[in-house]
C-alpha cells in the first residue's frame, strides 16, 4: 500500500484542541497561543489517529508542537516501560531552543525527557540506562549506539512513536539510509510504532513519505511556504568591498538579519569587513562551541543585530524571530533558499523577508532564476540513495556486533524492509563477502557471526559521516605552514614531485608524512592537482538552463531584479556584442581557445557538465596520448590541453559523442583520477578496510588503490559519484540537442564570459599509454645532448654543442662546407683522424664512417643530428631512422625504437 | 653479456652461461604489516607468485636470483610468512635453480631454503655478475664487477605538458666509486657499474627525487644517483636522474 497524502478538511482550530487531553489544552493556555497554525490544525488529528505522516512545513509555524503534543497526549494516555517516544535530528549541535521547549512541555505534564549525542557526560547517559526518559531526544548516530548495549536494547522495546526532525537532510544522504536501517532494526524490539517526519519544503513529498515508511501507508500535509516569501535580488558590484557595503545597508533596515555566505572563507572575511559596526558576529562550525553559543544567545537578547553563517543545520537556536534574511551570493539551489528564507518571520502567516545579494554576471542571473522558481514553488527533489553499498556494510557490521551472530536471511529481511535497501539482491552478498575478507565479520554457512574487528571498526564508524583529518602543508622554504588539505585527498593522489596550488602559489610535494605535507615552491606550473572547495552545493541543470535562456532574451525586467542589477546584465551582454563575441546561451554552446586550453561554455549545471567534461578529457587524452586537465562549473568547463589540440578538435568530439555510450566511457574516464580516488579512499573506511587511524605513510597507497579495482568498494566509489558527482541522464540528454540541431556549437576566441569561471572542481585525466610524455621527455634529452660537430672538408673546425643550438642546415664556419660529422660527446678525440696522412686500418674505418655520418648531416640537417644524438645511434641506425621519411612525434617514435633496439641488443655494462 | 627486459614487468634476465631471471623486493607478508598499521587486504601472495612464474616462463630462465627482501617483516618472521613462505619456495624450486641474496628484511629465511641456495649477506659473483641485496658493503670481491641490486625500489614520475601522465617502476644504471665500495680501500679504479632493480612488490616504490635524499646504506652512499641512467622496464631510456629532475 503506497503512501497516503492530503489533510482532512480541519473542523476549526478549537475542535482540534478540544481533542487533545485537559493537561496539554491548560498548557497550551499558559504557552500564549490562541489559535493554531494550519501545521498543528491539520496534522495533529491525524497522528492522534495514530497515523505515520510527513509535516512539510516553514520553521515558526510550531511545526515541532504539531508532533510533540500529539505525541504528549499518547504517552499520558498509554502506559510503558523504557523509552517510549524518540525524537531523532541530525542537526549537529542540537537546537537548544527546541529542548528547551520540550523539557518544559514534559515537566508540566509529568513526563521525563532526556538527551542522548556525542557530547553527552558518561553520568548522564549511565542514568538513562537505570531510569530511561519517556522522550528521548538524540541523533542518528547516537541511535546506533543504543542498540549496542544490552539494557538499552531493553528499553527501546517500549518506543511507541518516532519523530525525525528535518527529515529532508537525512533522506538524500547516506546518513538518512543508515537511520532507515535503524528503524526497521528498532522494529525487532518495539514491534511497529508510530513514524513522523518533520521535513522543509521538497519537491517530492512522497519520496520522504517513502523513505520514512517505506510500504506502510503515509499521510503528508503540506503548508505551502512560497505564498509567504518575498525576495529581492540586489547587485552589489563585483568588488567585495562594496558587496559587504550591500550587506550592511540591508542590516540597517531591519532589527534583526541573518547572513548566509557560502564557505567559512566568505563568512570570515565577511565578519571582517563589518566588524566595525559592532553589532554583527561571524557563526560556523569551526569555531568553538563557547564562541558559538555566545554569540547565539547575544543574537537572541537582541544585543547583536545580525549572525554572520554557513549553515542554518549548524545553528543551535529557533531563529524564527528573525526579521530578514541575506543571502550572500546565489544560494545555488531553490530548496536552499527557500528553506533560509523561510526561517524570518515569526508571526503566523507574517512574511518572510529575504535578499540576495549577487556578486557577479552568472551570480546575478542564477539569483534572478531561483529566486523565480522559489516563488513558483519549483523546489528541487531529494534523491535518495539506494543500495549504497557502504551503508549496507556498516549496518551488516553494526547488526553482528548487536546479536553476536545473526543469519543471512534475517540480515536480508531487517534491510530489504527500507525503501532503501528494497530488492538489493546479490549486493548483499557481495557485501558480506568483502567484509568477510576483511576480517570485520566471520561467516560459517548461513550465519554472520561478530569479530574483534568489528567492535573497533563500529566504535570509529557510527557514523556515515566522513571524518577528514586535515593534513598541514609545510614549506620548507619559509619553514612555516602554508595551507591544509583533506586527508582522504593526499592519500588518494598527493605523491612526491606532484605540483599544486595553494594560497594562489605553486608548491611541489617533497615528502609526505602521516603529519604534514613537506612543499618547496614550485617555479613551473607542471600540471596542477586538482581540488575541492570543501563539498559546495551543484547549481541544478533547469536553473542553468534558465539562465541561459535569459542571456539569450535579456528579459531581465521578468525577474526581480533591481534596476542596478538590470543595468548591470545587460551592459555586460553589449559588451560581448560589440567584441562579437557569441554568447553562449540554452540555444548556443560556444567552444573558446586560450592559452591554458579549451573553454566550453555551456549552461547545463555542475554535474552536467563534470559528465561531459570527463568524457571528453578521457577521448582525448586516449586519442592524443596525452594527460588532460578539466576544471568544472556550472556554466563553462575548462579543458587543460597541449597546444596541439585546439578548439576544432574538441567541437568535433563533442558534436560526435555518443549520448549512449556516456556512462561506459565516464568509467573508464574516472579511473586513475583524483576524484575516483578520494572517493575510494572514503568507501573503502566504510566497509572497514582502512581504519580511521590508518598510517598513510608506509606504503604507496596509490597502487593499493588498485587492490580495490572490481570489488564491491569501487563498484560505490562509481556508484556514488555517478549519483552525487555526474548527471549522465542530464548530459545525455544536453548531447541529443547537441546533436539534433537544436542547439548551435560555435567555436570563438576567449571571450569575457568564458574568463568569467570561478570553477568549482579540478581534476587530472591521465592517458591510458603515456604517448606523449614519454615523445616529450625524449625530445627534451635529445635537446640537451652535447655533439661534436667537426668539418670533414677543411678538418680544421670543430666545435662542443647541444643539439638545441644546432642550425637547421650544419656549416663550416672556417670554410663554409657543409659536410659536418656530428659525434658523441666521448668520440671528441676521433676529429683528429681525418686529416692525417698515414692511417692505419682501423683508422681508416672509423674516417669511412666519419664521412658516412657527415653525408647523412649534409642530406638531412638538422634531423640528422638529432637522431645522430639519440642513445646507441650510429649513422646506420640514424641511416634507418630518416629512411623512414617520419616528421614530428613519428619521427621520433622511431629514434625511441633504435634506442630500445639498441638497450637490448647491446653488451650493457660496457 | 647480455640484459633481457621484460617489457612489463619488473624484473630481467641476464644472459651469461645460463639465463638467470633476477627480481628483487618480493616483500611477501606485507599484508601483515599494511593490516598492523589499519589497511587491511587479503594476501596477495598467489597473485604475485603467478606474475613471478609468468616471468620464469617468458625468461626461458635456468636460474631465478632474488636479491633479497623476499619476505617483509622484519625483525622476525610473521604468521602469513611462515604459512606462506615455504610453498612459495618450493613452487619455484620446481620451476628452476633458486639463489636468494638475503636482505635487511630477510632474517631467517635460511632455514625456509636448501643448501646451496643461500648466497652470502654481502653477495657473490654468478657468471662474473655481482648479486646482493644491496643494504650492505658489497663483499670484497665484488667492485669492479658489474653489480646487480635491490634494496631501492626506484620509482620515475613523466610529465606531459599538462600533467603527471604516469608514476612507474624504473631501472637505474649508476657508476659508483669502487674505492668507496672497497671501504675507502684507497687506489685509482674504474667506476663500478650498478644495476638498481625495481621492486617487483605491487605496492612499494620510492620516486627518483626522494632516493638521492634517503639513506639506504653504505653501498647506496657509495652511488652517484644524478648520473644514474634511468630506464623503463621495457628498456625505454628516459635519460639521467639528474636530467630528469624539474627545473
Amino acid at each position: 500500500m503506497g503512501p497516503i497524502s492530503g489533510p482532512p478538511a480541519p473542523s476549526g482550530p478549537n475542535d482540534v484542541l478540544r481533542l487533545l487531553d485537559p493537561r496539554i489544552r491548560g498548557s497550551v493556555d499558559r504557552r500564549g497561543w490562541t489559535i493554531l497554525s494550519d501545521a498543528q490544525e491539520q496534522a495533529i488529528p491525524l497522528l492522534l489517529e495514530g497515523k505515520h505522516l510527513i509535516l512539510i512545513a516553514p520553521t515558526g509555524t510550531g511545526k515541532t508542537e504539531s508532533a510533540m503534543l500529539p505525541v504528549f497526549h499518547q504517552l499520558l494516555r498509554e502506559d510503558g516501560r523504557g523509552f517510549r517516544a524518540l525524537y531523532v535530528t541530525p542537526l549537529r549541535s542540537l537546537n537548544r531552543d527546541i529542548l528547551a521547549r520540550m523539557e518544559w512541555w514534559c515537566g508540566v505534564l509529568g513526563l521525563r525527557a532526556g538527551v542522548r549525542h556525542g557530547d553527552t557526560p558518561q553520568s548522564e547517559r549511565r542514568k538513562q540506562v537505570l531510569h530511561p526518559p519517556d522522550l528521548l531526544i538524540t541523533t542518528p548516530e547516537s541511535l546506533q549506539a543504543l542498540f549496542m548495549g544490552k539494557r538499552l536494547r531493553k528499553h527501546l522495546a517500549g518506543v511507541r512513536h518516532v519523530i525525525v526532525d528535518e527529515i529532508h537532510e537525512l533522506a538524500g544522504s547516506k546518513r538518512g539510509a543508515q537511520l532507515s536501517v535503524a528503524l526497521e532494526r528498532l522494529t525487532r524490539y518495539a514491534g511497529e510504532f508510530q513514524r513522523v517526519g518533520l521535513s522543509a519544503t521538497v519537491g517530492n513529498p512522497q519520496e520522504i513519505a517513502r523513505f520514512l515508511c517505506s510500504d506502510r501507508p503515509c499521510s503528508v500535509v503540506e503548508i505551502p511556504v512560497t505564498p509567504f516569501l518575498e525576495i529581492g535580488v540586489r547587485y552589489a558590484g563585483e568588488e567585495f568591498r562594496g558587496q559587504a557595503r550591500a550587506v550592511g545597508d540591508c542590516l540597517d533596515r531591519f532589527p534583526s538579519s541573518l547572513v548566509f555566505v557560502n564557505t567559512r572563507v566568505t563568512a570570515e572575511a565577511l565578519g571582517h569587513q563589518l566588524f566595525e559596526r559592532g553589532d554583527v558576529e561571524v557563526h560556523h562550525g569551526s569555531l568553538s562551541k563557547e564562541v558559538r553559543i555566545d554569540a547565539e544567545e547575544r543574537f537572541k537578547r537582541g544585543e547583536i543585530r545580525a549572525l554572520i553563517a554557513t549553515s542554518s543545520m549548524e545553528l543551535g537556536i529557533d531563529i524564527g524571530h528573525v526579521e530578514h534574511v541575506i543571502q550572500f551570493g546565489s544560494p545555488r539551489e531553490v530548496a536552499r533558499l527557500v528553506q533560509r528564507v523561510g526561517r524570518a518571520g515569526h508571526r503566523l502567516h507574517a512574511v518572510s523577508r529575504g535578499t540576495i545579494i549577487a556578486t557577479g554576471f552568472d551570480d546575478l542571473l542564477e539569483a534572478l532564476v531561483i529566486t523565480r522558481m522559489a516563488k513558483a514553488n519549483q523546489v528541487e527533489d531529494v534523491v535518495p540513495h539506494r543500495n549504497a553499498a557502504d551503508v549496507l556494510a556498516n549496518q551488516v557490521a553494526a547488526l553482528a556486533v548487536e546479536y553476536g551472530e545473526i543469519t543471512r536471511a534475517q540480515v536480508r529481511g531487517i534491510l530489504e524492509r527500507t525503501s532503501c535497501f528494497a530488492g538489493t539482491g546479490s549486493l548483499l552478498d557481495d557485501v558480506i563477502a568483502q567484509m568477510a575478507s576483511h576480517r570485520l565479520i566471520r561467516v560459517e554457512g548461513d550465519l554472520i557471526i561478530r569479530t574483534l574487528r568489528a567492535r573497533k571498526y563500529l566504535a570509529g564508524n557510527l557514523s556515515m559521516i566522513h571524518d577528514e583529518r586535515k593534513i598541514g602543508v609545510f614549506d620548507i622554504v619559509s619553514r612555516r605552514y602554508v595551507a591544509t588539505l583533506d586527508e582522504s585527498f593526499v592519500v588518494g593522489w598527493v605523491h612526491t614531485g606532484a605540483v599544486f596550488i595553494a594560497k594562489g602559489q605553486l608548491w611541489r610535494v617533497l615528502e609526505i608524512s602521516a603529519e604534514r605535507l613537506v612543499v618547496e615552491p614550485a617555479k613551473r606550473v607542471e600540471g596542477e592537482i586538482p581540488s575541492w572547495e570543501g563539498e559546495q552545493i551543484p547549481v541544478p541543470l533547469a536553473v542553468a538552463r534558465e539562465v541561459g535562456a535569459l542571456r539569450r532574451t535579456r528579459r531581465f525586467g521578468d525577474y526581480p531584479a533591481d534596476p542596478g542589477g538590470i543595468a548591470y546584465a545587460g551592459q555586460f551582454l553589449s559588451r560581448m556584442d560589440r567584441i562579437e563575441a557569441p554568447i553562449p546561451h540554452d540555444l548556443r554552446v560556444t567552444v573558446e581557445g586560450s592559452d591554458e586550453g579549451v573553454v566550453v561554455n555551456l549552461c547545463a549545471g555542475h554535474k552536467a557538465n563534470e559528465a561531459i567534461a570527463r568524457a571528453l578529457s578521457v577521448l582525448l587524452s586516449a586519442r592524443y596520448g596525452t594527460t588532460v586537465g578539466i576544471e568544472v562549473g556550472a556554466y563553462r568547463f575548462l579543458l587543460r590541453l597541449p597546444t596541439t589540440i585546439g578548439v576544432l578538435e574538441v567541437k568535433d568530439l563533442l558534436v560526435s559523442l555518443d549520448p549512449s555510450h556516456l556512462e561506459g566511457i565516464l568509467s573508464l574516464a574516472l579511473k586513475r583520477t583524483a576524484l575516483f580516488k578520494w572517493k575510494l579512499v572514503q568507501v573503502a573506511k566504510k566497509f572497514g578496510a582502512i581504519d580511521p587511524d590508518a598510517d598513510y605513510e608506509r606504503f604507496s597507497l596509490h597502487r593499493l588503490i588498485d587492490l580495490f579495482e572490481g570489488t564491491v568498494i569501487a563498484r560505490e566509489a562509481y556508484r556514488e559519484l555517478f549519483t552525487d558527482y555526474m548527471d549522465v541522464e542530464g548530459a545525455a540528454g544536453v548531447l541529443r540537442d547537441l546533436q539534433g540541431g537544436g542547439v548551435e556549437v560555435v567555436t570563438a576566441r576567449l571571450s569575457p564570459l568564458g574568463s568569467e569561471g570561478i570553477f568549482s572542481s579540478r581534476d587530472l585525466i591521465p592517458p591510458p599509454v603515456p604517448d606523449q610524455a614519454v615523445l616529450g621527455t625524449l625530445r627534451n634529452r635529445l635537446e640537451k645532448e652535447e655533439v661534436i660537430l667537426c668539418c670533414l672538408h677543411c678538418h680544421q673546425w670543430k666545435s662542443r654543442v647541444p643539439v638545441a643550438r644546432v642550425e637547421e642546415r650544419p656549416q663550416c664556419p672556417k670554410c663554409s662546407a657543409r659536410l659536418i660529422a656530428a659525434l658523441k660527446p666521448w668520440e671528441e678525440d676521433l676529429c683528429a683522424i681525418p686529416r692525417k696522412k698515414q692511417k692505419t686500418e682501423e683508422e681508416k674505418a672509423i674516417h669511412a664512417r666519419m664521412r658516412k655520418n657527415a653525408n647523412i648531416v649534409l642530406s638531412s640537417g638538422r634531423k640528422a643530428v638529432i637522431a645522430l644524438a639519440a642513445k646507441g645511434v650510429g649513422p646506420e641506425a640514424a641511416s634507418r631512422i630518416l629512411a623512414t621519411m617520419t616528421e614530428g612525434d613519428a619521427f621520433y617514435r622511431e629514434i625511441l625504437k633504435a634506442e630500445r633496439n639498441y638497450v637490448r641488443t647491446h653488451r650493457f655494462w660496457q | 653479456m647480455h640484459l633481457g627486459f621484460l617489457d612489463r614487468w619488473p624484473a630481467v634476465v641476464v644472459e651469461g652461461s645460463q639465463r638467470a631471471l633476477v627480481i628483487a623486493d618480493l616483500h611477501f607478508g606485507i599484508e601483515s604489516d599494511l593490516a598492523a598499521h589499519g589497511v587491511h587486504i587479503p594476501s596477495q601472495s598467489r597473485a604475485r607468485l603467478e606474475r613471478v612464474k609468468e616471468c620464469i616462463r617468458a625468461a626461458e630462465a635456468d636460474l631465478l636470483v632474488l636479491l633479497g627482501d623476499v619476505k617483509h617483516q622484519v625483525p622476525g618472521t610473521s604468521r602469513q610468512e611462515f604459512r606462506e613462505i615455504p610453498h612459495i619456495f618450493q613452487e619455484l624450486r620446481e620451476m628452476v635453480d633458486l639463489r636468494v641474496a638475503p636482505g635487511n628484511h630477510d632474517g631467517g629465511i635460511g632455514r625456509f631454503l636448501k643448501d646451496g641456495e643461500l648466497l652470502p649477506v654481502r653477495g657473490a659473483l654468478i657468471d662474473g655478475i655481482g648479486y646482493l641485496h644491496g643494504h650492505t658493503y658489497p663483499a670484497p670481491d665484488l667492485p669492479g664487477h658489474p653489480l646487480v641490486i635491490g634494496h631501492h625500489h626506484p620509482m620515475v614520475s613523466l610529465r606531459d605538458e599538462v600533467g603527471c601522465a604516469l608514476r612507474t617502476a624504473a631501472l637505474l644504471l649508476a657508476p659508483a666509486s669502487t674505492p668507496c665500495l672497497r671501504q675507502g680501500d684507497g687506489g685509482e679504479a674504474p667506476a663500478t657499474k650498478v644495476l638498481v632493480m625495481p621492486a617487483f612488490n605491487e605496492l612499494s616504490g620510492i620516486d627518483l627525487l626522494e632516493l638521492r635524499a634517503r639513506n639506504l646504506g653504505p653501498l647506496s652512499r657509495c652511488m652517484d644517483f644524478d648520473a644514474a641512467e634511468v630506464y623503463l622496464t621495457d628498456g625505454t631510456y628516459l635519460g639521467t636522474a639528474g636530467s630528469l629532475r624539474p627545473e
